[in-house]
């Protein structure tokens, strides 16, 4: 998806040239103005750029006024010489103090306003090791006034620079929304484990911290709000601050995250899901039994389809059940399609029925409950595998694949049988096209990047944190502002806290009776 | 002449208007002169018949709206059910405090009336949160009851182009909605009880209070009204607003406490809490307050004891206020809901004082709503109120909101041109909260009838902005109250600086303020930048400051060069060391030495959400029409994000960001959209301005010339 949304800048940005000396960026400037969501500040973002996956070379992407810098101090080059703008030159990429030598790479410089984004850009090339991109991505972090990007953010910044034309401007709320879907579905993936725990747990403290402040500011003048309430929150910001530099200073602390594209394996029960797992990773990786409900809870398998990691998942079959542990099964599996990047919906093609039309209704409605726990059913993320089709008597089986591939309003189908492997093959090139271009796009389970983005925030935070340290015998307004950034500097990873939170945990704390 | 033209009610406005004048004495104006003039205008209008803006209500929220709309130029009529009553404090005899300080200030700086009123009426003034850094000081007074009123009453009376009339409102004029855009209205008057004539106006403004389908509650009694001893508004307008606009109400409680004379009170038995040596006056115009710093009377604080707990418990039964399920405020509860929330602690209890002369107390903290003898066996269970005796018992209120969500930001009824609402019918509560309403109310409806563009504050200049986009983009659901933790840029909203976040922009661009302000204002800000830059021009290094200001204390061990304007940003420095330094340039600027060190402290953090301010008021200043069909909008919106905007109708892109469900991908396709129709838009707002604006132009210099302060 990423390069052709590279594809389509660039045609903007040289469509937007040709005219520009015409009519139309007038109006288009001037409509930057309004662009929402952190456009038009100063900072300066990084991101990966390229498709994570087996890839020789990496391009991570700098834009803004800080750019200049970070590709002076790390590409080793002097106050005044930058490379000449837009060629490429070999140098040495090393950290922000230009100590340590990260990689050999090519760096290429993009003076304002000719680069995509209209502000002062840096390219990095460098080798596409996970570990050569994170430390690369991390000393980035390191240069002040670098943050990494928000969703979408490079693209944003190219529209408001007048970078963009009407039809590509058309098609950036899609993008922007296909973005923000693949973080979310990532940031979900995480803050299921020990990590996002732990970030909610920090979450929850600060803003009883924030709240407990706030309190004593609206109202211990009238209340009964003991000083003690204060002596409270200092503890508590004290230990906060500790946690999250040991937390920042321990590589190791920090959870392995699971990497790769994500695909799970979702469905009625007894369609064949774990016989498909089996096939796939060619071993018997789960129980299968002709037994409806055998698997109950969720097996993972890291496989390499066509040179792409993927992370495959099979789960319960979807039914209700009067069974405990069956229903806690069917609730994680739900919980795992939520997630998914790629869900593969096996069907037992028994239970179609002849009639092409009718089966089309049969999937379709199939497909809607086993997606429903995603936010909006996404039907282009995901594969219909109907199997067991050596139960069919030859004829119809060569019936039914005509049918199916004539049908529209469904996503990719496919006829397999696990038991013989037939149509084993074509269904391995449909799904090594789709991994193929999920992981076009860099933000689908890249942790580097999460990872680089969790770090600055955390940096910020403790940072406002010493804000609250230093104000807070002086001017307890200045130091609950301290609490409110750090929360929300948090908040970019655990989501917004909004101020009616705050007040209803001061009403749930305290007595206010004025 | 005139006087033959008198009907019945005009008669009572004049009762009225002797009354007040007779407190007038010290008022600046000569009043014969004054009465003379309103006499002759009012018979004049009410000939005609015909106002640009009709007030309902003489409350806070309704005396700030007439007084704004007449200082803008429009010829404005407020109509109440007793000119005596205009300006009653209905319940705690105070002004301001934490958030609320912030609220008068910003009133003030816009030449509302409520913080000279404080100044003239306070007999008690504190600064709340002095330890606690100047964005949150709470400037607060206790009034004196009968002050208040005679000031606000003879500040009405004598305002030009105001007339006040005694009436009750029986019907809400509106239009049939207009064929061809169904569901919207326009205002065209009121008319009164009594009287068959109505009364046309391009603009009507509602505060009615408490008094919408109002009911108040005493144990097991329920009477219709809105406030003890006063007649219930008629159903008339309830009516209008529920079925003719089909605009969607809730219902909200409050309560008052007992009223309990002060000779039966203990006060030995109680914490004495003295006032600020030195009165600070709410209002920038004012050096100083009427009361002298002596005169000044103390509050005391008492605790509450089990007993008062055994009590509620023993009257819930008889308590049909409390047993209803009418939302009321969290942090303003009755002393019924507090024991029942937080039980087996003592609650704090202030005993205020009523006015210079009452003989009340005010026991402020015991709201409640039982029976008057379960009343009185409750407080005589404090120490302090052993043998004390109930004067007037305490009740509650019952009555209807209007959901705010329905309002744009001019306060303006989203399906009704003309018809403006402020105050508790909003579903807030507050003096403080009801004033910002009703002076930003005010100045929308004047602007409406004499054909100028409405205005709106941002959240990111002021408190009144947070307030209002509180209300119209979120709603409530609890009666609405100012805190300051509800303003994310705090650090710049402060008291101290109202009146250079908004005099000069009331003047300029609203209107709604005096020629007399606007140069204090201006006198202000320059004498300020003038300071703040000769501060930044004394430099020195470390060690000759050390040298000058013996005992101060800087970490730097170099010996680098530092600013004055630096300098002052330290904790133990004033302006008053600086300027014992250097005298010829720095004691010109004496009398802001307060301001300048708020300002150095503040300035670093200011300047960091500047970014952030600048991006908000980019995004306020796209608006989305009002009738914009979002089901049909040809652009990608999933239908969830329809629905939402097709409800709240959010007036700026700045509001639809906010809303809770709005994706980002969302508002950069209405981003597109907003672009297109803005374009056109302005078209259509500038045809027909200019020849106006110019003549109104002239009329606010002329007006403002005339003005007495």
């Amino acid at each position: 998806m990423f390069p052709f949304v590279c594809r389509g800048i660039m045609r903007a940005a040289i469509h937007t040239r040709r005219i520009s000396r015409g009519t139309l960026p007038g109006r288009l400037l001037s409509s930057c103005d309004g662009v929402p969501a952190g456009l038009a500040d100063a900072d300066t973002i990084f991101a990966l750029s390229s498709g994570h996956g087996r890839c020789g070379v990496a391009v991570v992407r700098v834009s803004g006024p800080a750019s200049a810098t970070a590709l002076r101090c790390m590409a080793g080059l002097t106050r005044s010489s930058l490379p000449p703008p837009r060629k490429a030159l070999l140098r040495c990429i090393t950290d922000a103090k230009g100590k340590e030598v990260l990689d050999r790479g090519l760096v290429l410089w993009f003076p304002a306003p000719h680069s995509f984004t209209g502000e002062d850009s840096v390219e990095f090339h460098i080798h596409g090791g996970t570990a050569v991109i994170t430390a690369v991505l991390q000393a980035l972090g390191s240069v002040p006034g670098m943050r990494p990007a928000e969703a979408g953010e490079f693209t944003r910044r190219a529209f408001q620079a007048g970078k963009l034309g009407l039809t590509e401007v058309e098609g950036l709320g899609d993008l922007i929304h296909a973005e923000t879907e693949a973080q979310r579905r990532q940031a979900l993936r995480q803050m299921s484990g020990d990590l996002g725990r732990l970030y909610q747990n920090w979450s929850h403290k600060l803003k009883r911290c924030l709240a407990h402040v706030e309190a004593f500011i609206d109202f211990s003048e009238d209340e009964l709000i003991e000083d003690g309430v204060l002596n409270q929150v200092d503890t508590s910001v004290c230990h906060l601050q500790a946690e999250m530099e040991r937390h920042l200073k321990d590589e190791r602390k920090g959870e392995r995250l699971r990497s790769g594209v994500q695909v799970v394996i979702a469905g009625a029960t007894n369609a064949g899901k774990s016989s498909l797992l089996n096939t796939l990773c060619q071993r018997p990786a789960a129980i299968v039994s002709p037994m409806a409900g055998t698997t109950r809870d969720i097996v993972e398998t890291a496989l390499d389809i066509g040179g792409f990691p993927v992370l495959l998942s099979d789960t319960a079959g979807l039914r209700d059940s009067p069974d405990v542990v069956e229903r806690e099964g069917v609730r994680r599996a739900r919980e795992r399609v939520e997630q998914a990047d790629l869900t593969l919906v096996v069907v037992d093609c028994a239970h179609l029925l002849t009639d092409a039309q009718q089966a089309v209704d049969v999937l379709q409605t199939h497909l809607m409950c086993v997606l429903s726990s995603q936010e909006q059913p996404e039907t282009d993320r995901c594969l219909l595998v109907l199997n067991k089709s050596d139960l069919l008597p030859e004829c119809e089986r060569q019936k039914l694949d005509r049918e199916m591939r004539r049908v529209s309003g469904l996503p990719p189908v496919c006829l397999i049988s696990c038991h013989t492997n037939d149509g084993l093959q074509d269904f391995l090139t449909v799904l090594h096209s789709s991994v193929k271009t999920l992981c076009g796009d860099p933000l689908s389970g890249a942790p580097t990047l999460t990872q680089a983005r969790h770090r600055a925030h955390l940096q910020q935070c403790v940072a406002a944190l010493a804000q609250y340290k230093r104000h807070r015998d002086t001017d307890l307004a200045l130091a609950a502002e301290g609490v409110r950034l750090a929360l929300t500097s948090l908040g970019r990873i655990t989501g917004r806290v909004a101020a009616e939170e705050i007040l209803d945990i001061i009403f749930k704390d305290f007595c206010i009776g004025k | 002449m005139a006087a033959s033209m008198k009907s019945c009610s005009l008669v009572n406005t004049f009762r009225g208007c002797e009354q007040s004048a007779s407190h007038m004495l010290t008022k600046k104006r000569p009043l014969p002169w004054s009465v003379l003039s309103l006499l002759s205008r009012r018979a004049a209008h009410l000939a005609r018949q015909q106002y640009d803006v009709i007030v309902v209500g003489g409350g806070h929220a309704g005396t700030e709206a007439a007084a704004a709309a007449a200082r803008v130029g429009a010829e404005t009529l407020l109509v109440t059910q007793k000119i005596q009553t205009i300006g009653a404090l209905s319940c705690n005899p105070s002004l301001g405090g934490v958030g609320k300080g912030q609220l008068v200030k910003e009133v003030d700086a816009l030449d509302g009336l409520c913080g000279r009123a404080g100044d003239w009426a306070g007999i008690h003034f504190t600064i709340l949160n002095r330890k606690k850094g100047p964005a949150v000081w709470g400037p607060r007074a206790q009034l004196d009851r009968q002050r208040y009123r005679e000031f606000i009453q003879s500040e009405l009376l004598s305002t030009p182009r105001l007339t006040v009339l005694e009436g009750s409102v029986e019907e809400l004029l509106v239009t049939e909605p207009n064929p061809e855009e169904p569901g919207h209205h326009r205002v065209t008057g009121i008319r009164l009880a009594n009287r068959s004539q109505p009364i046309t106006a391009s603009s009507v403004v509602l505060t009615t209070g408490t008094f919408l389908s109002g009911a108040l509650f005493m144990g097991q009694t329920m009477s219709p009204g809105g406030r003890f001893g006063d007649a219930p508004s008629s159903a008339g307008l309830s009516h209008t607003l529920r079925e003719r606009l089909g605009l969607r109400t809730g219902r909200l409680r409050t309560g008052t406490p007992p009223r309990i004379v002060k000779d039966s009170v203990d006060l030995c038995q109680a914490e004495l809490h003295l006032p600020d040596t030195h009165p600070t006056p709410f209002s920038f115009l004012n050096k100083h307050t009427r009361c002298k710093p002596e005169e000044q009377l103390p509050c005391h604080l008492t605790t509450t004891t089990p007993g008062v707990e055994r009590v509620v418990k023993e009257s819930l039964h008889l308590n049909c206020h409390i047993q209803q399920d009418t939302k009321g405020p969290r942090y303003c509860p009755s002393i019924e809901s507090r024991v029942l929330r937080f039980p087996g602690r003592s609650h704090q209890v202030w005993l205020e004082p009523e006015g210079l002369t009452s003989d009340l107390l005010y026991p402020q903290g015991l709201s409640m709503t039982m029976p008057p003898d379960m009343q009185l066996r409750l407080i005589r269970e404090i120490p302090a109120l052993r043998r004390a005796e109930i004067h007037t018992p305490g009740y509650g209120v019952q009555y209807d909101f209007v959901c705010p969500t329905q309002l744009s930001p001019a306060l303006q009824v989203k399906n009704t041109q003309g018809l403006f609402l402020a105050g508790q019918i909003n579903g807030t509560t507050g003096y403080e909260e009801a004033a910002a309403q009703g002076l930003w109310a005010g100045v929308n409806a004047a602007h409406w009838a004499l054909s100028l563009p409405p205005v709106a504050l941002s959240r990111t200049e002021s408190y009144i902005g947070v307030l209002i986009d509180d209300l119209v983009c979120r709603g409530v659901t609890e009666p609405y109250r100012m805190f300051t933790s509800r303003a994310e840029f705090r650090t710049s909203l402060r008291p101290d600086n109202a009146d250079l976040r908004l005099t000069l922009k009331g003047s300029e661009e609203v209107g709604c303020v005096s020629s007399l302000r606007y140069r204090e204002a201006v006198r202000v800000r320059d004498s300020l930048q003038d300071a703040l830059a000769a501060l930044h021009a004394l430099t020195l290094s470390t060690n000759k400051w050390r040298n000058k200001l013996p005992g101060l204390q800087m970490s730097e061990n170099k010996n680098t060069l530092v600013t004055a304007g630096e300098l002052l940003q330290y904790n133990h420095v004033s302006f008053e060391m600086l300027a014992s330094v250097f005298p010829e340039s720095l004691s010109p600027y004496a009398e802001f030495s307060q301001r300048l060190k708020i300002e150095a402290v503040y300035k670093p953090y200011c300047d960091m959400q500047k970014k952030e301010i600048e991006r908000i008021q980019r995004e306020e200043n796209m608006s989305l029409p009002q009738d914009l069909d979002y089901f049909s909008l040809p652009v990608s919106l999933s239908q969830e994000v329809r629905e939402i905007l097709d409800r709240v109708r959010p007036s700026t892109l700045g509001s639809a960001t906010r809303l809770q469900g709005i994706t980002p991908a969302a508002v950069v396709n209405l981003l597109r959209y907003v672009h297109a129709t803005n374009a056109g838009l302005k078209g259509r707002t500038h045809t027909n301005q200019p020849e106006r604006k110019e003549e109104r132009d002239e009329e606010r210099c002329a007006r403002n010339a005339s003005l007495p302060q």
